[in-house]
């Protein structure tokens, strides 16, 4: 009980020795490894989520910009969709109104034309009529008819014949 | 009755000192023969069950998600680890490991009579053989942190009359811790013993709930807390 023995006490000298570093080889370095790595990843993983925060504050930041520019360039090229219609528009209703007069212009001048060759050939065929006439009547009438009867006989001949131009 | 009594007074003594005295339990037939005493087998038994414990223990371990008993046994040694580094500061986290070995070993040690055992603590050898681990580690500890010429002049401060006392106290430091490990253990296993002999019955089980249990974890805690704050002391 009381006595100390050398052997013995270098024998738990050793003892204590051996099992300290068995047991910081076997319990406390991996337990502590662990609970390291643990913290290790936590605080990872709060500086990686932090980081992902201030990089999607700044992709918002961007993408505000990007629309509100494309809001910008939206209004532009409406406006100037706008003007080019405009432009558009009035060339073409200017172009239809210069080819409306033309054609206008040229159908007038055929309707003159014609009218023209229709005077033209009404003249002489009112001449070719009142000559015939004249002479119907010069050859069928002049005994039993006085003048005022061949006047008359041409009258009526030629106003059937005058009505029908302005009906036409 | 007076010689019934003289005997039965005798036969407890005699049954004492045999369960006080630590048998050696072989002999190493070398340089005329090295005598293990008990106290060293019984550590053996329990340095190769607590490894073969932690061997099984830690295999598992995983950083993700884990388990029960990974959960206690990390608290446990984060608790002590923290206690260690309360007492000493976090420049001094490289003699915790020891520590805890030395809280281990004592904790058990204690509390190992409860399985049958004889605890080693008993044993005057393992606790001076404890004390002077101790005593090296503090010395160590400071001579590590302030130099050897700082720890030399340190014993002549504030005084040069002091020295002596100072000299003492290296062997002195150890010599209380030993004892005071020693006493106890041996103070309780006696009162038990006496105990059991005048009352067998129902009466020593919260008796050895204190000696046995609580002052046997007491003992190992008080062991290690003045050995850590010696430690801080050296290091000043």
């Amino acid at each position: 009980m009381l006595q100390l023995s050398v052997s013995n006490l270098l024998f738990t000298i050793i003892n204590l020795v051996v099992f300290y570093l068995l047991l910081k080889k076997f319990l406390i370095k991996p337990v502590t490894n662990i609970m390291e790595k643990r913290e290790k990843m936590i605080a990872d993983g709060l500086n990686n989520a932090s980081a992902a925060q201030e990089e999607a504050a700044q992709m918002k930041q961007e993408y505000t910009a990007a629309l509100a520019g494309a809001k910008e360039e939206s209004v532009k090229i409406v406006e100037k969709a706008q003007t080019q219609a405009k432009a558009e528009y009035d060339r073409i209703v200017a172009e239809a109104d210069e080819k409306a007069g033309s054609l206008l212009d040229s159908a007038k001048s055929n309707i003159q034309l014609e009218q023209e060759q229709t005077k033209k050939a009404l003249q002489s065929e009112i001449a070719g009529l009142a000559m015939a006439a004249a002479t119907k009547i010069v050859s069928e009438k002049t005994e039993n008819q006085g003048n005022q009867g061949i006047y008359n006989q041409f009258l009526e001949e030629v106003g059937d014949a005058h009505e029908d131009p302005d009906n036409d | 009755m007076k010689r019934k009594g003289g005997s039965n007074t005798e036969s407890l003594t005699k049954n004492l000192l045999e369960e006080l005295n630590v048998e050696t339990v072989f002999t190493i037939p070398v340089f005329g023969g090295i005598d293990v005493s008990e106290s060293v087998v019984v550590t053996w038994i329990i340095m190769a069950v607590v490894i073969l414990l932690s061997i099984i223990f830690v295999r598992n371990l995983r950083v993700e998600n884990p388990g029960k008993k990974q959960l206690v046994l990390e608290s446990a040694i984060g608790w002590i680890q923290d206690f260690f580094v309360d007492v000493m500061g976090k420049e001094n986290k490289r003699y915790v490991p020891y520590l805890i070995t030395v809280i281990l070993y004592l904790g058990i040690s204690n509390i190992i009579g409860l399985f049958g055992f004889k605890p080693p603590t008993k044993d005057l050898n393992v606790t001076a053989a404890l004390a002077i681990m101790s005593m090296f580690l503090i010395e160590y500890s400071g001579i590590h942190r302030n130099g050897l010429k700082h720890w030399v002049k340190h014993f002549a401060e504030p005084v040069p009359v002091v020295a002596p006392i100072l000299i003492l106290e290296i062997i002195i430091r150890p010599l209380s811790l030993c004892m005071r490990l020693f006493g106890n253990v041996l103070g309780a296993f006696v009162i038990m013993e006496l105990l059991k002999l005048v009352a067998p019955v129902l009466i020593p089980i919260p008796f050895s709930f204190y000696f046995d249990i609580f002052d046997g974890f007491l003992q190992a805690y008080v062991f290690v807390f003045l050995t850590a704050l010696f430690m801080n002391e050296e290091q000043e």
